[in-house]
């Protein structure tokens, strides 16, 4: 079972936008993500990060 | 419908595309996602000219949601909110699992229409949506049994293939959507539609999409062509070059260009009787 995206995280603000729910945030791109992007860094229906985000970066090799 | 009905003055249907599912608020502000902002922006299409309302349905925070409570919440706002414009559920989902994929048309009362793609589309650089041949049979049995409308989505040519090889499961009239932009949809160039009418069997409803930029030549041309069309934020979020849309703003120019280009802006009832809805 694929695992949440470690570069994934939920705001409410940044790049000067400002949610009253939060949203998915990828750390990689520096940017919210679309809803549907969303489904992969959740890792939603199976979907893997690692190979099915084309931004994803490996957290361990860059250590 | 052909160019002789444009000439005829055959009313045009508008389906308004209220939110759809890949972008949301962080592309642009004002895109309704919740029921209540759905159905405030359903009511103002529904006076702009749209009476076909496409709705996709989404959790707490934008990301997308498939299930039937989602559904029935957004289906109850936009009811409450709307005189009698037909509601079409999106049973599009990449990626969702196909049980899902048929929950849109479980509300209740079940949707009048539903969307229902008629092959794969990739999205991004390492998804696509599949919608394999069993999945659209498996949609469309239940449309069938539901007494709900069709929309084909005929994201290109082969699709076209798709369609017509189903051609005699369906109701009258077949409802063909066209769908031109970039990727796996079609190349958006007018021939290109011109060719796709040319050989549609007599008695074919058909509408268009056009993404981003498209959206106003290939719609227009639509009308032209005696198509309908469907314009919205799913589609395309810019009134102008650089200048931010809302829904009502597209419905509106797209009555206005109708009613300038002779034919009228079909009213719910009168789109019922053109695309033979059961009404609910």
């Amino acid at each position: 079972m694929p695992e949440t995206c470690p570069h994934l995280e939920y705001r409410e603000e940044s790049e000067g936008l400002s949610f009253d729910v939060a949203r998915a945030f990828c750390t990689v791109t520096e940017s919210f993500v679309q809803p549907m992007r969303a489904d992969v860094c959740t890792a939603r229906y199976d979907l893997d990060p690692e190979t099915e985000c084309e931004f994803y970066v490996d957290p361990e090799a860059n250590e | 419908m052909t160019y002789d009905e444009y000439l005829d003055g055959k009313p045009t249907v508008i389906t308004a595309a209220l939110t759809g599912g890949v972008h949301g608020k962080e592309a642009h502000p004002e895109l309704p996602e919740t029921p209540a902002e759905i159905a405030a922006a359903a009511a103002a299409c529904e006076d702009a000219g749209a009476s076909v309302l496409h709705l996709h349905a989404r959790r707490e925070n934008g990301e997308r949601a498939f299930s039937i409570e989602r559904f029935q919440a957004v289906a109850d706002a936009v009811r409450d909110a709307t005189e009698s414009a037909v509601l079409q559920h999106s049973t599009g989902g990449t990626a969702a699992p196909d049980a899902l994929r048929h929950e849109p048309l479980r509300t209740d009362p079940a949707p009048e229409m539903a969307s229902l793609d008629m092959g794969p589309l990739n999205r991004y650089e390492r998804l696509t949506s599949e919608n394999t041949r069993g999945l659209v049979a498996s949609l469309h049995a239940e449309m069938r049994e539901r007494g709900i409308k069709p929309e084909l989505e005929v994201f290109n040519d082969g699709h076209l293939n798709e369609s017509l090889a189903i051609l005699e499961e369906l109701e009258d009239p077949p409802y063909l959507n066209f769908l031109f932009g970039g990727g796996t949809t079609s190349p958006p160039h007018p021939r290109n539609l011109i060719n796709r009418i040319e050989g549609l069997p007599e008695g074919v409803e058909f509408n268009v999409i056009g993404f981003g930029p498209h959206q106003l030549p290939m719609t227009t041309q639509s009308l032209l062509l005696g198509g309908h069309v469907r314009v919205g934020l799913e589609d395309n979020r810019y009134y102008n070059r650089g200048e931010l849309a809302t829904n009502e703003q597209l419905v509106a120019r797209a009555a206005r260009l109708s009613e300038e280009l002779g034919r009228p802006v079909a009213t719910p009832d009168q789109t019922r009787e053109i695309l033979g809805l059961r009404g609910r």
